[in-house]
């Protein structure tokens, strides 16, 4: 029995359990903790990276992906429903833990710049990695919904502890928005087995029995789910607070991997167990990917805090994914998947940046900022291959994801498509104006003596550039991978 | 010495004699040795729970060769040593011997007393054994009167405060009008039967007469005073607050342990579906006490009151299982019944575990307001972090036990066409775990007053005892398939 599933998901909490009995007095056994941090989420990187070139290998030589990664163990079964550790990685899954392992793994260098209370940190990062992994491994519905409340007490903690001003505020509003979220999938997850008839909550288990009731309830529910957890307009109140209250390092894991989840939660969910409202409610869908891109856009451009601003971007980009949510189509499926993984990128750096950005200006009004590029040349480079990625400029991971969600979205849904994609006009514009306002014209005073990136930034950020331009170059290795997990969704949809 | 006295009334009344036969030596000890040392009565009463348990373990060596699961029956079967009945006698002595193990705080203020005290314990503990075996209405009180007499003596034994004495008092009052209920309600039912025999009831009894009604609804809202949920629970918050929380899991643990057995009894295997007012009237009293539980739980100041409302909480959704029995929507067996005593199991571990801690923090100085324990995790990381899991466990947070248990028990009730009950179960989950989370950051994003502290003023025993407890929430998480093997098991002989 393969264990490389489990390893990946729970390496990252063996790590913590060795981090919470480790003292950190001084520094250097401060440093111990983080180090031991860094090598749980680099233990999960390393495992998630090596099986994903091993996937694309064996993918080349004509071989499944899901066989290959599948472990499943019998949970419980003395009950209405058979209950199993059933931890599955298909192409769609796979590129997604890539893109979550690298983030964690980047968050935990990032903690080298924190230094209150770095055991709590590493070992509350480590726990989310856990349920981040866990979450897109898993394949039995109530193995999901642990793995999602797992996800609550660390992002709570971490956001509320390590935050700014105005920190604990945005701990509720995620607290309460993620309790929302979760009830809404128990619920889901209840109508699922009571209703299905499959007497198991395996998602790979038949599922065709549902009455229509059944189905529409257990759509919406899912759908509503997750659409806040992707922090959809008009459910995108608790990402501003967070994105803009939370550490720099918080709001990269949350900015680069809860959105994610969100999407693959519908996809994986919402798509699949429920197509047939799911086809019947496209429109629903397409309208509210429509609404979002437009109030993320806009509302992006009336920003004045440079974090808030990122995280108007983030509904943006997620209307996007919701629009190949809404499409349905193979093509714009995969390119969500690519649009995912670039937009995790890519948000994640604009917050380090950004992040690097306050710590150096004391402030976070983007107004009263200005003239960097002459003192951090660098960082405003990082800025730009962050924003280039998220505009989806060509050779970057956003580019093929826009691409293909628009070529994949337009045969069903023109007008939406059309207007979804001026949306992207007036982001690009927002960005543009930001680096404007942050990195250019005259350099103000107050400013004259911030410095360019440190040797802790170079580490934090390259790996981001690294995969973004990965994402982007090699897009045509990861496509047939990710087209491959698709498949299996699509099939659904079309009643396969 | 009884008529028909033969050797299956002795090995049916073996747990409890057992537990009886060592409350009498431990008395007797401390009247021949008035200065003894408080852990020697303590480690007599572990082994006269030991000796319970063992003899469990004979009656179920017996019971495997039964495919009924009804292993013996005696006094006309009044008294029946079926699983159901070994489920509870074996959970509550583990229960009890756990909650023995942390008293040590408790005692250590009333060493002149620790062999009543330990007496009280062992007698309440055979208390809740008898009442998952009765068939019976008369003993079945009985059981439930001396459980009250139990528990409420051993907080009034215990106090460290004037509150103390009064709470014990306020407990007896309510646990009387709940006991005076069920009293009146089971007189009703024996004056529209004519019998004591709660298994058959359902035969005999009009189901929609108004008598029947008054009598189902006064014993059902009395037993839930027992079971610590609404409307009679506020007792629990202050034996909670009020008595040492060595004591106080004790107290409560069992006290829920009894509610849930007594409500099976009289409900699933007496009233069943013949007598369906029940079945209108329970969803109703879950829905209010789920939902009143937990929006008290997003109020509490204390420590002690937010433990006892999440127990109350956890309680209460108990009776989602104990309606969902019989057939499921899609025609199969529905296993509410499963669910139910799972749960019981993991409401009463995860009780005595959470006063266990409370426990640890009393002794090493800590006072009880949510304020007193601000920062925590910076004072004692062992102790915030055994908290952490305590209250989580009971506050429902994923994915721990208390989560799992909701889980079994939301979708059971959702199998029965109780989906709105489902529904406000749900929603009183989200109100937990916000309460639960809330609390923990407490313990851990603020600083107090940084002065650090160790556990270490609490002995080894109550501390390995109180850590292996919080880390049951956690084990059963992936052991829950055993528990689920035996709860299904007992669910079994229930009708």
């Amino acid at each position: 029995m393969s264990v490389i599933l489990s390893t990946i998901v729970w390496a990252p909490l063996l790590f913590a359990l060795v981090a919470l009995f480790l003292p950190e007095r001084d520094a250097e056994q401060r440093s111990r903790v983080r180090t031991i941090g860094l090598a749980g989420a680099g233990a999960s990187f390393f495992v998630t990276t090596f099986f994903a070139i091993l996937g694309q290998i064996g993918l080349g030589q004509g071989g499944g992906l899901a066989s290959a990664y599948q472990e499943n163990h019998t949970w419980f079964w003395n009950f209405l429903f058979q209950a199993h550790y059933d931890l599955v990685a298909d192409g769609i899954t796979l590129p997604l833990l890539v893109v979550v392992t690298t983030i964690f793994g980047v968050a935990m260098f990032h903690s080298w710049k924190i230094h209150e209370r770095v055991r709590l940190y590493v070992i509350l990062v480590l726990l989310l990695e856990t349920a981040v992994n866990g979450v897109l491994c898993s394949s039995d519905f109530v193995l999901f919904a642990a793995f999602w409340g797992l996800l609550l007490v660390p992002m709570y903690l971490l956001i509320r502890i390590w935050g700014g001003d105005g920190a604990r505020r945005a701990a509720a509003w995620f607290a309460g928005f993620h309790a929302l979220s979760l009830a809404l999938i128990i619920a889901t997850v209840a109508i699922i087995v009571v209703e299905a008839g499959a007497q198991s909550s395996d998602m790979g288990a038949d599922l065709a029995t549902f009455s229509v009731t059944a189905e529409t309830v257990g759509f919406w529910l899912s759908f509503i789910a997750f659409a806040i957890a992707m922090a959809i307009f008009p459910v995108h109140t608790w990402m501003l607070e967070a994105q803009s209250k939370a550490s720099a390092g918080v709001a990269t894991i949350l900015s680069g991997t809860m959105l994610l989840l969100g999407a693959y939660g519908m996809m994986r969910i919402s798509l699949v167990v429920f197509p047939v409202p799911a086809h019947y409610y496209s429109f629903a869908i397409i309208g509210l990917a429509v609404v979002g891109a437009f109030w993320g856009s806009i509302g992006a451009l009336r920003q004045d805090e440079l974090r808030r601003f990122i995280g108007y971007m983030n509904v943006a980009q997620m209307s996007l994914v919701l629009l190949a949510i809404g499409a349905q189509t193979s093509v714009a499926l995969v390119g969500a998947v690519l649009l995912l993984a670039g937009q995790g990128f890519g948000s994640a750096m604009l917050t380090l940046v950004s992040g690097a950005i306050e710590e150096r200006t004391r402030t976070t009004s983007i107004r009263a900022m200005g003239g960097l590029v002459t003192q951090a040349p660098r960082l405003a480079g990082f800025w730009m291959v962050a924003a280039a990625s998220v505009i989806g400029v060509p050779l970057l991971a956003g580019f093929t994801g826009d691409f293909m969600v628009f070529a994949g979205s337009f045969p069903e849904h023109r007008i939406a498509t059309v207007l979804v994609m001026s949306s992207i006009i007036v982001t690009t514009g927002g960005l543009l104006w930001v680096a404007n306002r942050v990195f250019f014209g005259p350099v103000r005073d107050q400013f004259a003596r911030v410095h360019d990136v440190t040797l802790l930034d170079l580490t934090v950020l390259i790996p981001l550039v690294a995969a973004v331009v990965l994402f982007g170059v090699r897009a045509g290795a990861v496509v047939p991978v990710i087209a491959n997990g698709v498949l299996e969704i699509t099939t659904r949809i079309t009643g396969g | 010495m009884p008529p028909n006295f033969s050797h299956a009334l002795t090995l049916a009344l073996l747990p409890e004699a057992m537990l009886l036969g060592t409350a009498l030596l431990s008395v007797l000890v401390a009247l021949i040795r008035p200065g003894l040392r408080p852990d020697i009565h303590r480690w007599i009463a572990c082994i006269g729970l030991v000796g319970s348990l063992a003899a469990c373990g004979l009656v179920l060596l017996g019971l495997r060769h039964v495919p009924s699961g009804v292993a013996i029956t005696v006094w006309d079967g009044g008294f029946v040593m079926d699983s159901f009945a070994l489920f509870i006698a074996i959970l509550a002595c583990v229960t009890a011997l756990l909650a023995c193990l942390i008293t040590d705080s408790a005692v250590r203020t009333i060493p002149s007393r620790s062999g009543a005290f330990y007496g009280l314990i062992l007698v309440a503990t055979a208390a809740v054994e008898a009442i998952g075996a009765e068939r019976e209405m008369t003993t079945l009180f009985v059981s439930l009167a001396v459980l009250l007499v139990c528990l409420v003596a051993l907080g009034a034994l215990v106090k460290t405060n004037p509150r103390g004495a009064v709470s014990s008092f306020e407990h007896l009052i309510e646990g009387s009008v709940g006991l005076a209920a069920v009293l009146y309600g089971l007189a009703l039912l024996y004056g529209i039967t004519r019998s004591t025999d709660l298994a058959a009831l359902a035969g005999y009894t009009p189901s929609a007469s108004g008598a029947t009604a008054i009598a189902v609804t006064l014993i059902v809202l009395g037993l839930c005073g027992t079971l610590g949920v609404f409307p009679l629970r506020q007792w629990v918050g202050r034996v909670a607050t009020d008595v040492p929380a060595g004591a106080s899991a004790f107290i409560i643990s069992m006290s829920v342990i009894a509610g849930g057995a007594a409500l099976a009894r009289v409900t699933v295997a007496g009233l069943g579906p013949e007598i369906s007012i029940w079945r209108w009237l329970v969803p109703i009293v879950a829905a209010v006490a789920i939902g009143h539980a937990a929006f008290s739980a997003l109020r509490e100041a204390t420590v002690s009151r937010l433990i006892g409302q999440l127990v109350s909480a956890q309680a209460a959704l108990l009776l989602l299982g104990l309606l969902a029995f019989g057939t499921g929507s899609r025609g199969l067996p529905a296993d509410g019944m499963s669910a139910f005593l799972s749960g019981l199991g993991i409401t009463a571990i995860a009780t005595v575990a959470a006063f266990g801690v409370l426990a640890m923090l009393q002794v090493a100085g800590i006072g009880d307001t949510i304020e007193d324990v601000r920062g925590l995790g910076h004072r004692s990381a062992p102790a915030a972090l055994l908290l952490t899991v305590a209250v989580a466990t009971l506050g429902g947070v994923p994915p721990l036990a208390g989560f799992l248990s909701r889980v079994l028990l939301i979708s059971s009730a959702a199998d029965t066409h109780y989906g709105w009950l489902a529904v406000v179960a749900v929603g009183a989950t989200v109100l937990t775990l916000i309460a639960a989370v809330r609390f923990v950051a407490t313990l851990y994003s603020d600083a107090g007053d940084e002065v650090p502290f160790t556990l270490g003023a609490t002995p080894p025993v109550s501390r390995i005892v109180a850590g292996a407890a919080c880390l049951a929430g956690v084990a059963l998480v992936v052991l829950i398939q055993p528990l689920l093997a035996v709860a299904t098991a007992g669910a079994g002989t229930l009708r």
